[in-house]
């Protein structure tokens, strides 16, 4: 098989980073170079909200650099991303439209959850490794220059995620002024930190114990790599043995630190502040050994991209996390279970049997199965106004794997699941539909989950044997039950109206009893 | 129970001894003056042939002039600022000036009675006469001289006259100049100064007609004689050839400089107008004459040199250059091909077979050239990056680097623009080579770019390839010819990885999270030296034996030196081959004892840095740019690469051994500080450098051989224990 090669750009608060890689046979994913320079972007835009013409010009100048190096290897595709400096700097589509015309480079801004999503996926490109830490309760300890991510494993499977602005870089600026020694700065980050670090504990971990934690950053990495001095074995360390490393570099001069852990001076600061936090964490999670497999948001996009053309099988079930996302925030709700998995096994049995009308893909059906999940949690807050609640909780919590759009277009399904549906050109709509794509999908599927709905009318899981099939221009939907479905009839007709609306299809629903 | 107590005792006993009292150590400016000095034993050695021995002198000469220009300049300029922090021996600058004062004046001594009494002498004997002074010329020749003056030298000189209108003129660093002192010829004036340089543009050596032999004469001597043409209306009084020299040490304030390259240029300019620190003039020159020199320079008394010969002894280089006379020197060096590596290979190839050393001189440098050519018109190279420190004229790199770069590859160049007298020559290359499209970086702020480095990334079938060359010398074609240096053709990936790396960081951008093979200077090398001697004490304290092999051209890093002091005193042992300076000293009693050093001064500049670690029968031996100095540990870009290959590492082994050997271009550091001659009694003879030139060729033709019997089948064989 042909190598190709591809070029990673991380535009990130503290560095940008380019790397370079090899795809070649299957699954084989070599990092070829890794050319990294120090822009301090997040200190602008945290501090100022927005970033200045010097940095504007140093980041030009690196990124045409950096295209330079792309075409000296001569590689066949790259991708750009920026991340919290950028997304919020109020001048970023600015910013992004002049390094476009300054330096061709197109740089897509990533959300939260789709950074972080590509974080999991840099260090699932890990492999065995990753599955072997992940059998244990584990946590994924995310920092970045804005904020830091907290993702909870059980199983194998992520359970939870959450987002505090607590970025080393943010810490950072807060603490600027005070000018203190490492010993003090560690009082003013625990001040700093635990208000919040508490709230977490209480809300999420509660007396959920956690063995592992697997760090990816770009701050304790450098100085846990460059200790492992590559070697992948010594990555893993005992929770205790990283708390005596923090307070060996507590005492000493900026510079000495900065030597013992292989960083620039000014980088060294970073590297304290985001080593305090990893220490406080893995305590407050009871956290026995810390994993630091020192991959960069840069190994996520070339998995991704290799994922992609179809040069790398990744072994994690991604699809699976997002759902097991969903099902917790719907128990955070107190959504009901039983009700959300029949609905969403009536929704994707519809779906399935009509691929060839809405003509829509696995992606969708995920958005489906998250709507069915998530149809209720509005009802925790109001039983009167479902919908919006819902709507408002869907936005206002992250789901990994999902980015800002995707999440939207879920939230708008449970939204028009309950509430009146508002059509594309009508009054008010255009703040609610982006483009007509985004329409169309929302559309479908919210007609697909009501039809659904009406199937269970009495929440009393009467359609268990199920079919559905086309013939001619119905969708003909075959129900095996015993049970009286007089409720779930008339259910049917109103939610029919607006799918055949929908896909000009008449929907159908037969009762097969069977004796 | 009882070996610990022992063993804890004495390692009490080690930790009681300061390692850094400066008692333990010897000056450097001393230390590097004993080097010239053995480099005068060579001109001083009946066995070398008359007109080597000649070339040595010269050598001796030019190694002077610089160590004045920078080394004692570096100490006026502490003594002129107040400076008064003692060296690692514990002198301060002044005193240093004031030893090295006594020590140079033996040495220029010695180098004048070696040209006067021993080698004009042998150099008469063997048909080559040196007319010493004008009035010594024959009727014919001074007719001949005469004429040859009026139409060669004449046109070309610039007379000045100092009077209350003219200033005393500004005389170039290093140049020869003619003083005299004139009167008007009424008479009647007082003595007025006047002068003219030695001009440069012409030989120094002139040939002089005559039927048997050799007869020459110095151009200065020439002009001296003819110098009543250039002042008409005045007469001259007397005429003395002298030369000054000047503070040439260039130091320049990047921070401040925004364009280093106008710095660099700017500063070129005013290194001819430092301070005066040397004035040599000939012995028996005019009393006054010279106190008006020495008024209008401000030099002081224990700075003149009155020299009994010709002054600037580098003539004796052009002397070596006259025709004939190939008897009394040794045959040109021719040096040999490297197996494998013959003209017209596929290199790229041969290096995928397997790492490969060069030994310079003894072996061509022509592979290295080829690397760079081959890479500058190979189609699936992508990118050609190197550092150059100090590159001949007319480079053929600098040439294959144009190319690359014409033909659309990534050339990034690092020109090191601070090569201490090279600046000049360096700018002209670095802007040829930006005009080629090359992405070319001047040097790093506050730093010297010393590595010597190569990458060549190149896309293969099965992806990326990465081949680098590092070597311990220049990459300079010429020198390549007269130092010895070690290079290795390696396409490893962890050094390829580590290679690239090292330019990303030359490039500006963040140092690697690690290093794979590599170890560079500034801040990473000397901790790694200090580990790797520290790891043989670690041996040595468990009874196993250590033993550190050290092969560099200076020694004087104080932290390296205190390291070595303790593990000698662990028992390790040491055995150091410096070529120059060495402050360490041997013999001290629980402190060197068990520390041995040799200097080799031979035909060829002694000049790889080889490094051998014994690790408890697990030996490691590498390679660097850099030499146990801070300056070039702490100052410097420089790069430490191991080398892994057994077979290779035999043989980097078997050059040390060969060096410890030597008996013959070899001396060895005595306590008292003083070098001597091994004792040879009994012994074979043995020359390191010759053996090494035998063996180049033995291996090339134990390769002809092999070729030659490529009809006989070899059957792979299956042997027990595999």
């Amino acid at each position: 098989m042909a190598v190709r090669t591809f070029g990673a750009i991380d535009v990130g608060s503290f560095e940008l980073i380019l790397k370079i890689y090899e795809f070649s046979g299957k699954d084989h994913i070599r990092e070829i170079d890794c050319i990294r320079r120090n822009v301090d972007l997040g200190s602008d835009t945290y501090a100022k909200g927005k970033i200045g013409s010097e940095k504007m010009d140093e980041l030009c100048r690196t990124l045409h650099e950096f295209s330079e190096i792309l075409k000296s290897y001569r590689v066949e595709a790259y991708k750009a991303y920026g991340t919290s400096a950028i997304r919020e700097a109020q001048n970023s589509i600015t910013i992004l439209d002049q390094i476009r015309q300054r330096t061709g480079i197109t740089i897509e801004v990533l959300s939260n959850s789709e950074q972080r999503f590509l974080g999991y996926k840099s260090v699932a490109s890990k492999g065995e490794e990753f599955r072997r830490i992940i059998e244990q309760k584990t946590a994924v300890v995310e920092i970045g220059g804005g904020s830091i991510q907290l993702s909870l494993f059980d199983n194998d499977t992520l359970v939870s995620t959450q987002n505090l602005r607590l970025g080393v870089l943010r810490i950072q600026e807060q603490l600027h002024s005070l000018r203190a020694g490492n010993a003090r700065l560690e009082e003013w980050i625990d001040e700093l930190a635990m208000a919040q670090l508490s709230t977490y504990k209480k809300l999420y971990l509660k007396d959920r114990e956690i063995n592992n934690i697997i760090v990816i950053d770009d701050y304790v990495s450098p100085w846990m790599i460059h200790r492992a001095g590559g070697n992948p074995d010594r990555t893993v360390i005992g929770a205790e043995e990283f708390r005596s490393m923090v307070s060996s570099v507590r005492s000493t001069s900026a510079r000495q630190n900065a030597a013992q852990m292989g960083v620039s001076e000014e980088k060294g600061a970073l590297v304290f502040i985001s080593a305090v936090l990893v220490g406080r964490i893995a305590q407050l999670m009871g956290a026995v050994n810390i994993w630091v497999p020192g991959v960069t948001l840069c190994d996520g996009i070339a998995y991704e991209y290799a994922e992609k053309i179809k040069m790398f099988r990744g072994e994690h079930d991604f699809e699976r996390d997002i759902v097991a996302c969903a099902k917790g925030i719907s128990k955070r709700y107190m959504g009901s279970r039983k009700r959300a998995e029949t609905l969403e096994r009536i929704a994707t049995t519809i779906f399935d049997s009509m691929k060839k009308v809405h003509g829509l893909g696995r992606r969708e059906r995920l958005y489906l199965t998250l709507a069915a999940i998530l149809h209720d949690c509005g009802k925790y807050i109001s039983l009167v106004n479902i919908g919006e609640t819902s709507y408002n909780i869907i936005m206002a919590t992250e789901i990994i794997g999902l980015s800002h759009a995707e999440r939207e277009m879920v939230a708008n399904i449970v939204r028009f699941y309950h509430s009146k549906f508002v059509y594309y050109g009508q009054e008010g709509s255009s703040e609610i539909w982006a483009d007509r794509e985004t329409y169309l999908t929302v559309s479908k599927l919210t007609a697909i989950l009501r039809l659904a709905s009406s199937l269970d009318r009495s929440h009393k899981e009467k359609m268990k044997g199920l079919k559905a099939g086309m013939k001619d221009d119905e969708l003909v939907l075959v129900a095996d039950t015993m049970e009286d479905i007089t409720l779930e009839n008339r259910a049917f007709e109103s939610a029919a109206e607006f799918f055949a609306e929908v896909f000009s299809l008449q929907p159908v629903l037969k009762q097969k009893k069977s004796f | 129970m009882a070996e610990r107590t022992s063993k804890n005792g004495k390692k009490a006993a080690e930790d009681m001894i300061n390692f850094k009292d400066p008692a333990y150590y010897t000056n450097r400016e001393l230390s590097w003056l004993r080097f010239d000095h053995r480099v005068l034993a060579e001109a001083r050695d009946k066995s070398i042939p008359l007109f080597e021995r000649l070339k040595f002198l010269s050598i001796t000469a030019s190694n002077l002039d610089e160590f004045f220009m920078i080394r004692v300049a570096s100490l006026k300029d502490m003594v002129n600022a107040g400076y008064e922090k003692r060296d690692i021996s514990g002198m301060t600058p002044s005193e240093q000036l004031r030893e090295l004062n006594t020590a140079i004046h033996e040495l220029v001594d010695l180098q004048y009675s070696t040209f006067n009494r021993s080698l004009l002498p042998l150099l008469e004997k063997n048909g080559l006469s040196i007319v010493r002074r004008h009035e010594q010329l024959s009727d014919r020749e001074a007719a001949y001289v005469d004429g040859y003056f009026e139409e060669n030298v004449y046109p070309v000189l610039t007379p000045m006259a100092v009077d209350s209108s003219r200033p005393f003129p500004l005389i170039r660093n290093k140049s020869l100049n003619i003083g005299a002192m004139v009167r008007k010829k009424n008479g009647e004036d007082d003595l007025e100064f006047a002068m003219v340089q030695v001009p440069g543009v012409l030989s120094r050596v002139v040939t002089l007609p005559c039927e048997e032999g050799t007869r020459v004469i110095l151009l200065e001597e020439i002009i001296e004689r003819n110098i009543h043409k250039l002042f008409l209306n005045y007469d001259i009084v007397c005429a003395h050839p002298f030369r000054i020299m000047r503070n040439a040490d260039l130091t320049i304030e990047e921070d401040e400089a925004a364009d280093l390259l106008k710095e660099i240029e700017k500063q070129l300019k005013k290194r001819q107008w430092g301070e005066a620190i040397r004035l040599e003039v000939e012995e028996g020159i005019d009393r006054h004459l010279l106190k008006f020199i020495r008024r209008e320079l401000h030099i002081e008394e224990q700075n003149i040199y009155a020299i009994d010969g010709p002054l600037d002894l580098t003539v004796c280089m052009k002397l070596y250059g006259l025709e004939g006379f190939s008897h009394l020197k040794a045959p040109a060096h021719e040096p040999a091909q490297v197996p494998g590596l013959t003209p017209g290979c596929d290199l790229f190839e041969q290096i995928r077979k397997g790492d490969i050393l060069l030994h310079h001189p003894y072996q061509t440098f022509t592979p290295v050239v080829d690397f760079i050519r081959r890479a500058a018109v190979d189609p699936d190279v992508l990118a050609i990056k190197q550092t150059l420190y100090r590159v001949s004229g007319n480079s053929p790199i600098i040439a294959a680097l144009a190319q690359a770069a014409e033909n659309g590859k990534q050339v990034t160049v690092l020109v090191e623009l601070k090569a201490r007298f090279d600046e000049e020559n360096n700018i002209v290359w670095a802007r040829m080579l930006e005009k080629a499209g090359c992405h070319v970086i001047y040097g790093l702020v506050g730093l010297k770019t010393h590595s010597k480095i190569t990458l060549v990334v190149r896309r293969e079938e099965d992806g990326i390839r990465r081949y680098v060359h590092l070597g311990t010398g220049n990459y300079n074609d010429a020198t390549a010819k007269l130092y010895t240096d070690i290079g290795l053709f390696t396409c490893a990936e962890t050094i390829g990885e580590d290679a690239t790396a090292v330019f990303n960081m030359l490039s500006g951008y963040s140092e690697p999270l690690f290093w794979n093979k590599l170890s560079l200077a500034p801040l990473w090398l000397k901790d790694r030296f200090l580990y790797l001697i520290e790891r043989e004490i670690g041996y040595a304290r468990e009874g196993c034996p250590a033993t550190i092999i050290a092969k560099m051209n200076s020694l004087c890093d104080p932290d390296i030196i205190a390291a070595l002091y303790r593990a000698s005193a662990a028992g390790v042992r040491i055995e150091l081959i410096v070529r120059g300076i060495c402050c360490l000293k041997v013999g001290i009693p629980g402190v060197s004892e068990n520390i041995s050093v040799r200097s080799i001064v031979g035909s060829f500049l002694e000049h790889s840095r080889i490094f051998y670690f014994a690790n408890n029968d697990h030996p490691e031996i590498y390679c660097s740019s850099a030499d146990w100095m801070p300056r070039n540990l702490e100052r410097r870009v420089e790069i430490l690469f191991p080398v892994e290959d057994e077979r290779l590492r035999e043989e980097l082994y078997d050059i040390l051994q060969l060096q410890l050997a030597d008996n013959v271009k070899a001396s060895v550091l005595k306590p008292d500080g003083s070098y001597e001659k091994p004792d040879r009694r009994g012994r074979k003879r043995i020359s390191s450098q010759e053996e090494f030139c035998i063996q180049a060729r033995q291996k090339v033709m134990r390769t002809e051989e092999n070729k030659g019997q490529s009809r006989v089948f070899i059957p792979e064989m299956h042997h027990d224990g595999e």
